[in-house]
């Protein structure tokens, strides 16, 4: 699914969280939202989501508007997207199964989905017991679940790193690289840019609700103006440090 | 809800033994203790169960996941309501229903008789209890102006009307106070059953002259309490920009 971000707006009373950001997910790539804490990536991605509407702009999804001023995103769009929340929380007292038995019947997906999705993130043994009794990065990897539960066709993982075990992490890789090789997008954010370096296709840095610099990791290697060391190009860890730092220090833009 | 379930059908049995011990006098002993019981204890968990049917999922931070289903915010508002309602006729069912087990045939239907007012008795403040839900921004706050609109509606609304009628000797109409007394579902409640259970002269020798509107009025009430804050509490939900903020 094509995904385009015209010139989207949102204001919380005084605060701008979104000033006029254009950008645009494709089909098969790994899309990552990078940015300091209230740069806007959240908001964006809950403006996708239906659950933010904003002053101005639109979402266009396959060349149709899904999300403007006067709507939130339409519920067939929805249909089409996974997400997975920052901090991922359910009912303590499900089971992991009945907590995925639940998004099941409200994606309209069988019971034989939910057994193999559970296999796929490494909860089928823990399946029977209740969420109160999981740890974060099970609880990560149950949010992950239900996220990829509909095999959507754009999934949105809001800092999907923080509080994944090493068996999650190892999952979280394993699915970005099944939804890249079937064509359908992945919009991340994360601040663990090092960790993404590999997976990321591009990369969109927010700061301040305005989109600072965008590309593949090279193009932004090359924005950033840091020389490659011998063995390889900076890390995009320190790339992001001297983007930022230099629209901190300068006002210039750089995409 | 289980802690309630398991009170009120305490209770409720609790009366209905004592009510078994004076014979023939359900009208007198059995259902008018339950009519109390029920009034105190009905509004007040219908309100509890509903305060946090959306900002406890706002602060959980689990509204979010959930309305980014494909389902309109009303959906997701209406089956929080009908998911808890079904629990507190569940609750009512087997409090009334212990009850009435204990008592002789004749008594067993005038109990049995409470049930279909106490479930709109529930489902209104419950309605009530899910636009608090929607309106608050904390759990905490939900929590404390549910407790508020029971203590106004069941506590100081009757003490209210009475005071306006003793500070104005009589001068406001008993067709007013009958309107204002039955505008509070409580109120209705109330009334509605006094009357079943000792009709209109056993409650003019309590002192009690009141008339009840006729049933399509009542019905109009009831619906009127249970779907006006549903509606108000949808069109709040749905008009908001940012639903988890």
């Amino acid at each position: 699914m094509n995904v385009r971000i015209e010139e989207l707006a949102v204001r919380f009373g005084p605060v701008r969280a979104l000033g006029g950001v254009s950008l645009g997910f494709r089909p098969g790539e790994v899309s990552v939202l990078a940015g300091p804490n209230g740069a806007g990536k959240s908001t964006l991605m809950s403006v996708i989501l239906g659950l933010v509407r904003p002053d101005a702009g639109r979402v266009v999804a396959n060349d149709r508007t899904v999300a403007d001023s006067r709507h939130d995103a339409a519920l067939s769009f929805r249909a089409r997207l996974g997400y997975l929340p920052e901090s991922v929380a359910f009912s303590e007292n499900l089971t992991g199964r009945q907590v995925m038995r639940f998004f099941a019947m409200a994606r309209g997906v069988g019971r034989e989905r939910v057994e193999q999705v559970l296999e796929r993130v490494g909860l089928g043994h823990a399946a029977g017991r209740s969420v109160g009794g999981y740890s974060r990065g099970m609880r990560q990897r149950l949010g992950l679940g239900v996220a990829i539960l509909h095999s959507p066709e754009l999934l949105i993982l809001d800092e999907p790193t923080g509080g994944l075990d090493q068996q999650g992490i190892t999952v979280l890789w394993e699915v970005l690289e099944e939804w890249r090789a079937a064509g359908r997008s992945i919009v991340l954010s994360t601040h663990e840019l090092a960790t993404i370096e590999r997976r990321a296709d591009r990369l969109f840095v927010l700061v301040d609700g305005r989109l600072e610099a965008s590309g593949t990791p090279d193009q932004l290697r090359d924005q950033s103006g840091l020389e490659p060391t011998v063995r390889k190009g900076p890390g995009l860890d320190e790339v992001y440090e001297a983007l930022i730092g230099r629209s901190s220090s300068d006002a210039s833009h750089v995409h | 809800m289980v802690l309630f379930t398991l009170l009120f059908a305490m209770l409720a049995v609790g009366i209905a033994a004592y009510g078994r011990s004076a014979q023939d006098a359900a009208a007198v002993v059995t259902a008018p203790s339950l009519v109390t019981l029920i009034v105190f204890l009905v509004p007040l968990v219908a309100l509890i169960l509903g305060h946090d049917a959306i900002v406890g999922e706002r602060e959980r931070h689990t509204l979010g996941l959930l309305l980014s289903l494909p389902v309109h915010r009303v959906e997701v508002l209406v089956a929080k309501f009908l998911g808890r309602a079904l629990a507190l006729c569940g609750s009512i069912g087997l409090g009334l229903g212990a009850a009435s087990l204990l008592l002789e045939p004749g008594q067993r239907s005038i109990v049995l008789g409470l049930v279909p007012s106490t479930l709109l008795l529930g489902a209104s403040f419950l309605s009530i209890g899910v636009l608090i839900s929607v309106a608050s921004k904390r759990v905490a706050t939900a929590a404390s102006l549910a407790v508020v609109v029971w203590f106004l509606t069941v506590f100081i609304y009757d003490l209210v009307l009475l005071a306006i009628m003793v500070m104005t000797d009589g001068s406001v109409g008993q067709e007013t106070i009958t309107w204002l007394v039955t505008l509070n579902p409580a109120g209705l409640f109330r009334t509605q059953q006094m009357l079943q259970l000792v009709g209109q002269d056993g409650l003019a020798e309590l002192g009690l002259a009141v008339t009840l509107p006729g049933a399509l009025t009542r019905a109009a009430i009831w619906a009127g309490w249970i779907g006006l804050p549903l509606v108000l509490g949808g069109g709040l939900l749905s008009g908001r920009r940012a639903v988890t903020a």
